[in-house]
């Protein structure tokens, strides 16, 4: 079976990631999900792609951190989390979590601060590809 | 010697992913910004955070030991 967090740069199958979860406890009523695709926009430009960049050791390391501790904090039962990096088509998938517990509102909220905490505390880099150029998506401090 | 790396957008201000700076006895994580700071100032401008051996630094007195990884990144946009 794949590890339940990865970094990786082929795409992903969200049957195989739910069917692994499962397979984990016949105990799961409920498992939420959460996948980030690539727009096809940004700012009025049609973006084509997207290149993610990483920090993978430091990435990897704080994804398995996010995951152990969404288990404590909302008692699921099993969470997994995968995410691409380098060159993402737009409309393709980028990052795919999955939260299951014994009930949905745990696994629901699990997902949901997930996704939160990753975009805050993974180290990725998005850049959009346009016609008109390629930019990083990063905010100035 | 002290490895330094950069990435995404630091990475392209920089001009560089990598770069090594030498390591002197009671070095500080300030040291080695400050050094890089001065010659490469578009990259510092968008670094938010600062890392040393794959965990977050937020203190920029660490003393660094030698063959320490630092990196200096800016606000992350995964996901």
């Amino acid at each position: 079976m794949k590890e339940a967090v990865r970094i990786q740069h082929e795409d992903f199958s969200q049957d195989e990631e739910v069917a692994a979860l499962r397979a984990g406890s016949k105990r799961m009523g409920g498992i939420a999900t959460f996948t980030g695709c690539a727009r096809d926009f940004s700012e009025g430009r049609e973006v084509t792609q997207i290149s993610f960049d990483a920090y993978g050791s430091m990435a990897l390391a704080e994804m398995k951190k996010l995951r152990v501790e969404a288990i404590a904090k909302f008692e699921l039962l099993d969470a997994r989390i995968v995410h691409r990096v380098g060159v993402v088509g737009a409309g393709e998938q980028i990052v795919f979590i999955a939260a299951g517990a014994a009930h949905r509102a745990p696994a629901l909220q699990a997902c949901h601060w997930l996704i939160d905490e990753l975009k805050q505390r993974v180290p990725i880099w998005k850049k959009e590809i346009t016609a008109q150029g390629d930019a990083w998506v990063t905010p100035h401090p | 010697m002290i490895k330094v790396l950069f990435f995404g957008p630091v990475a392209e201000r920089a001009g560089t992913s990598e770069m090594q700076v030498p390591f002197r006895a009671g070095m500080r994580l300030q040291e080695v910004r400050a050094q890089l700071q001065e010659s490469h100032p578009a990259a510092f401008e968008i670094v938010c955070f600062t890392a040393v051996n794959g965990e977050h630094a937020l203190d920029m007195s660490l003393p660094l030991a030698d063959h320490s990884e630092v990196v200096f990144m800016s606000k992350f946009s995964g996901g």
